[in-house]
C-alpha cells in the first residue's frame, strides 16, 4: 500500500476536522429534534473518516477497527436508537433554546477562538492535521454551550455525544496510531451503554413529569 | 489474585439475573463480597512481599495503593450487601418498590463494586476510564432504583454531570497518550501506568500540564470536589440507603484514586507543586464549603452527603500538603471514613423506613425514644465522623494536622483545623435536635423494629474501634508504601 503525499493526508484531516465545526455550529443553530440526530450522524461520519485517513497513511490497521466501530456506533446505531427514543415519547416539536441563534452564533464564535487560543502552543507538533486539537477543543466547549443552552433531556444527551466526538477527534487526530484497541473498545461500549442508560432516564423521566423539560427537575436544592 | 477479585463480582451479578428468592441474591452479594475480601487480604500480602503483584501480562497490575482501595472498596460493599438484604426485604412489605427493582439493585451493585476493582487494578490508565465511567452507569440506575420524581432528578444531575465531568477525564487520558506517543512516535507506546511513570521524565511538560487540568476537572467531578458537587448531595440523598452508603463510603474515594494516579505522574514529570496546589485549593474550598451547608440542610441524608464533601476534601488537602505524615493520614482517613459514613447512612435508613421521611421536622426530636439500638450506633459514628476521640478519625485528623506543622504549613494546619470545628459543630447540632429528646406530644407510637440492620452496623461499628486502637503491622506498612507511591517514590 502506498502512503498517499501527508500534505494531502493533511490537508484532508483539516478538511473533514472542519466539516465537524460546521456540523456542530449548525447544531447550535437548528431547532429540529430529528435534524439534529441526523447532523450528528453526519458529524461522526466524518470523524470516521479522519480515522480511516489516518490508517491509511500509517498504514496501521487497527486504526481502520476504530472507523468501523465509530460507524457501526455512533453512524447507524445511536442515531436509529434516538429516532425510535423520539417516536416512542411522541415529541417532534421543536427544540426549545434559552438563547436565540444570532445570540448563540456569536457565543460559538467565542468559544471557537478560545479554543485555538489554548491549543496555540501545541500546534508545532510534528504530526498530521497538526491544527485538529484546536477544533477538539472547540467541539468540547460548543457541547458544553449545547448541554446549557437546551432544556429537553434529548437534546442534551444530543449535546453529550457531540463532546465525546470532540475528544474521539483529539485522540485520532493527536496520537499518531489512536489509542490501544482495548481503550478504544472500552470506550465504545461505554457510549454505547451510556446512551442506553440515558435513553431509560429520559423515558422514565417523561412518564413522571408528563415532559422532558431539564428545566422542571428543580426539586432539590441547597 | 487480581482476576478472582474481578470475576467474583460479575459471577454474582450474573447470578443474580436467575435466581429469583431475594433472600439468595443477598446471600450471593454477602458471599461475592466476603470472598473479595479474603482475596484482597491475600493480596496485601503478596504485595508486601513483591512490591507489585501483575497479571494477564501486565494488563492488571496492584501496588500497595490499589491494594489499600481494595480493602476499602470490599469492606464497604460486604456491609452494603448485609445491610441491603433486610432493608429490601422492609421496602417490599411496604410496598415501597417492586421485587423486579429490588432484582435490579443485587444485579447491579456487584457490577459497581466490579467496576470499581478494575478502576484501581487496570495497568492502563485508558482502562481506568473505561471502567470508572462503568462505576457511573451502573451507579446511575441505582440512584433511579425508587423511580420517583425526585429520585429521576438526581439520577439525571448525576449522570448529566458525571458524563461530561468522564468526558473531561477522557480528554485528559488522551492528552496523557499523546504525550507518550510524542515522545515514542514510531510505535504504539504502552499506555501502561508502570511504562508511563518510567518515561515520566521524558514527556512533554506542557502537554502533561494541560491533560492534568481536564482530568483533574473530570475525575474531580466524580470525586466531588466543590464546586463540581452539585449532583453529590442530590444523588447520596435520593438513592436507596445502601447504595448512598457505596457512594459515600467509596465510590468517591475511587474516583480520587483515578485522580491520584494523574498527579503522581504529573508531579514526576513536572517535578514541581503545579498537581499539588490544585488538590489543595479544592481541599480546602471543598471543606469550608460543606460546613455552612451542614447547618442549613433540613434533610438528613443530604447533610450525611455534605459531611462526606467535608471528609473528602480534607483526605485531598492532606495528600496536597505532601509530607509523608500528612499523605499516610489522608489515607488513614479514607479507612476509618469508608467504616463510619455507611453506618450513617444504614441508620438513615432505618429512620426512613420507621418515619418515611428524611425531614428533620418529620422525624425529631426523639428518635431515640423509637429506634434506641439505631441511634446509639448512629451517634457513635457521628462522634466518630466528626472526629472525637477514641475513634480512629480523630487520630487521622491528628495525624494530617500535626504532620502540616511539623513542615511548617501553619496556615493550612489552621485553615483545616477551623473548618473541621465548623462541621464538628454543625452536625453535633442538627444530629442532637432530632435524636435526643422527647418526642413530640400526640405523636403515634411506632412500630419499633429495634434490631433492624444492626448487624452490619454493628460490624463496622466494631471494626472502626478495634482499628482504632489497632492497627496491624502489615497494614501499617501497606500505607507507608501507599503514601510513598504518592509522595513520589518510584
Amino acid at each position: 500500500m502506498n502512503p498517499i503525499q501527508p500534505e494531502l493526508a493533511s490537508q484532508l484531516i483539516t478538511l473533514l476536522a472542519a466539516g465537524m465545526l460546521v456540523i456542530q455550529l449548525l447544531m447550535v443553530v437548528q431547532a429540529m429534534l430529528l435534524t439534529n440526530i441526523r447532523l450528528f450522524a453526519i458529524q461522526s461520519l466524518l470523524l470516521a473518516g479522519i480515522a480511516a485517513v489516518m490508517a491509511y497513511n500509517h498504514n496501521a490497521s487497527h486504526v481502520y477497527m476504530i472507523a468501523v466501530l465509530t460507524i457501526i456506533g455512533k453512524v447507524i446505531f445511536l442515531p436509529w436508537l434516538l429516532n425510535r427514543l423520539v417516536q416512542r415519547i411522541q415529541i417532534h416539536q421543536e427544540i426549545e433554546p434559552l438563547l436565540n441563534a444570532p445570540t448563540s452564533m456569536l457565543i460559538c464564535g467565542g468559544l471557537t477562538l478560545l479554543g485555538y487560543v489554548v491549543a496555540r502552543p501545541f500546534t508545532s507538533l510534528d504530526r498530521l492535521g497538526n491544527n485538529t486539537l484546536a477544533i477538539a477543543l472547540t467541539l468540547l466547549l460548543t457541547g458544553f454551550f449545547l448541554m446549557i443552552n437546551r432544556r429537553k433531556a434529548l437534546t442534551q444527551v444530543l449535546a453529550l455525544l457531540t463532546v465525546e466526538n470532540g475528544v474521539m477527534l483529539a485522540a485520532v487526530a493527536l496520537t499518531s496510531y489512536g489509542m490501544p484497541m482495548v481503550v478504544e473498545l472500552g470506550i465504545f461500549f461505554d457510549v454505547l451503554v451510556a446512551v442506553m442508560v440515558l435513553g431509560i432516564l429520559v423515558y422514565r423521566i417523561r412518564e413522571n413529569f408528563d415532559s422532558m423539560d431539564t428545566s422542571k427537575l428543580n426539586q432539590l436544592k441547597g | 489474585m487480581l482476576t478472582p477479585i474481578l470475576i467474583v463480582p460479575v459471577l454474582a451479578s450474573l447470578l443474580c439475573l436467575v435466581v429469583r428468592p431475594p433472600r439468595v441474591m443477598a446471600a450471593l452479594g454477602v458471599l461475592a463480597f466476603s470472598a473479595t475480601l479474603g482475596l484482597g487480604i491475600v493480596l496485601v500480602q503478596q504485595v508486601l512481599a513483591r512490591g507489585v503483584v501483575t497479571e494477564w501480562h501486565e494488563f492488571l497490575c496492584a501496588d500497595a495503593l490499589s491494594a489499600w482501595m481494595v480493602l476499602l472498596i470490599s469492606v464497604v460493599s460486604l456491609a452494603t450487601s448485609i445491610y441491603a438484604g433486610g432493608y429490601f426485604r422492609r421496602e417490599v412489605a411496604a410496598g415501597a418498590i417492586t421485587p423486579g427493582r429490588v432484582r435490579e439493585f443485587f444485579v447491579l451493585t456487584p457490577l459497581f463494586g466490579a467496576g470499581m476493582f478494575l478502576v484501581v487494578l487496570a495497568n492502563n490508565l485508558g482502562v481506568m476510564w473505561a471502567a470508572l465511567e462503568g462505576t457511573a452507569l451502573s451507579s446511575v440506575l441505582l440512584v433511579a432504583l425508587y423511580n420517583r420524581r425526585n429520585s429521576l432528578e438526581a439520577a439525571w444531575k448525576y449522570v448529566i454531570l458525571g458524563s461530561l465531568g468522564l468526558a473531561l477525564a477522557l480528554m485528559g487520558t488522551v492528552l496523557v497518550y499523546a504525550a507518550a506517543s510524542k515522545n515514542n512516535p514510531q510505535s504504539l507506546p504502552s499506555f501502561n501506568w508502570s511504562y508511563l511513570m518510567s518515561v515520566a521524565g521524558q514527556l512533554d511538560p506542557h502537554l502533561l500540564k494541560l491533560a492534568f487540568v481536564f482530568a483533574f476537572i473530570g475525575y474531580g467531578t466524580k470525586a466531588g470536589l466543590a464546586p463540581m458537587h452539585t449532583w453529590l448531595p442530590d444523588a447520596h440523598s435520593e438513592a436507596p440507603s445502601p447504595t448512598s452508603a457505596m457512594l459515600s463510603g467509596v465510590s468517591l474515594k475511587i474516583a480520587l484514586y483515578a485522580l491520584l494516579r494523574f498527579h503522581i505522574l504529573t508531579t514526576a514529570c513536572l517535578d514541581s507543586g503545579f498537581s499539588r496546589y490544585f488538590l489543595l485549593g479544592f481541599g480546602l474550598f471543598s471543606m469550608f464549603l460543606a460546613a455552612p451547608f451542614i447547618l442549613v440542610q433540613r434533610n438528613l441524608k443530604r447533610m450525611l452527603a455534605y459531611s462526606s464533601l467535608e471528609h473528602i476534601g480534607l483526605i485531598c488537602t492532606g495528600i496536597a500538603m505532601n509530607s509523608p505524615v500528612t499523605i499516610f493520614g489522608a489515607l488513614l482517613h479514607m479507612g476509618y471514613h469508608a467504616l463510619t459514613k455507611p453506618v450513617l447512612f444504614f441508620a438513615a435508613g432505618n429512620i426512613h423506613q420507621t418515619f418515611h421521611s428524611l425531614e428533620f421536622r418529620v422525624i425529631g426530636p426523639g428518635v431515640v425514644k423509637v429506634l434506641p439500638v439505631t441511634v446509639l450506633l448512629m451517634g457513635l459514628a457521628a462522634l466518630a465522623a466528626i472526629g472525637l476521640p477514641p475513634f480512629g478519625l480523630f487520630l487521622s485528623e491528628l495525624t494530617v494536622i500535626s504532620g502540616g506543622l511539623a513542615t511548617h504549613q501553619t496556615t493550612v494546619s489552621v485553615l483545616i483545623l477551623v473548618a473541621l470545628l465548623a462541621s464538628f459543630c454543625g452536625i453535633l447540632q442538627q444530629l442532637t435536635r432530632i435524636l435526643l429528646g422527647a418526642r413530640k406530644p400526640g405523636d403515634r407510637a411506632s412500630d419499633a423494629r429495634r434490631m433492624d440492620g444492626v448487624p452490619a452496623m454493628a460490624m463496622l461499628m466494631g471494626g472502626l474501634l478495634l482499628f482504632s486502637v489497632w492497627l496491624p503491622a502489615p497494614l501499617l506498612e501497606l500505607l507507608h508504601r501507599a503514601a510513598a507511591i504518592i509522595g513520589g517514590a518510584p
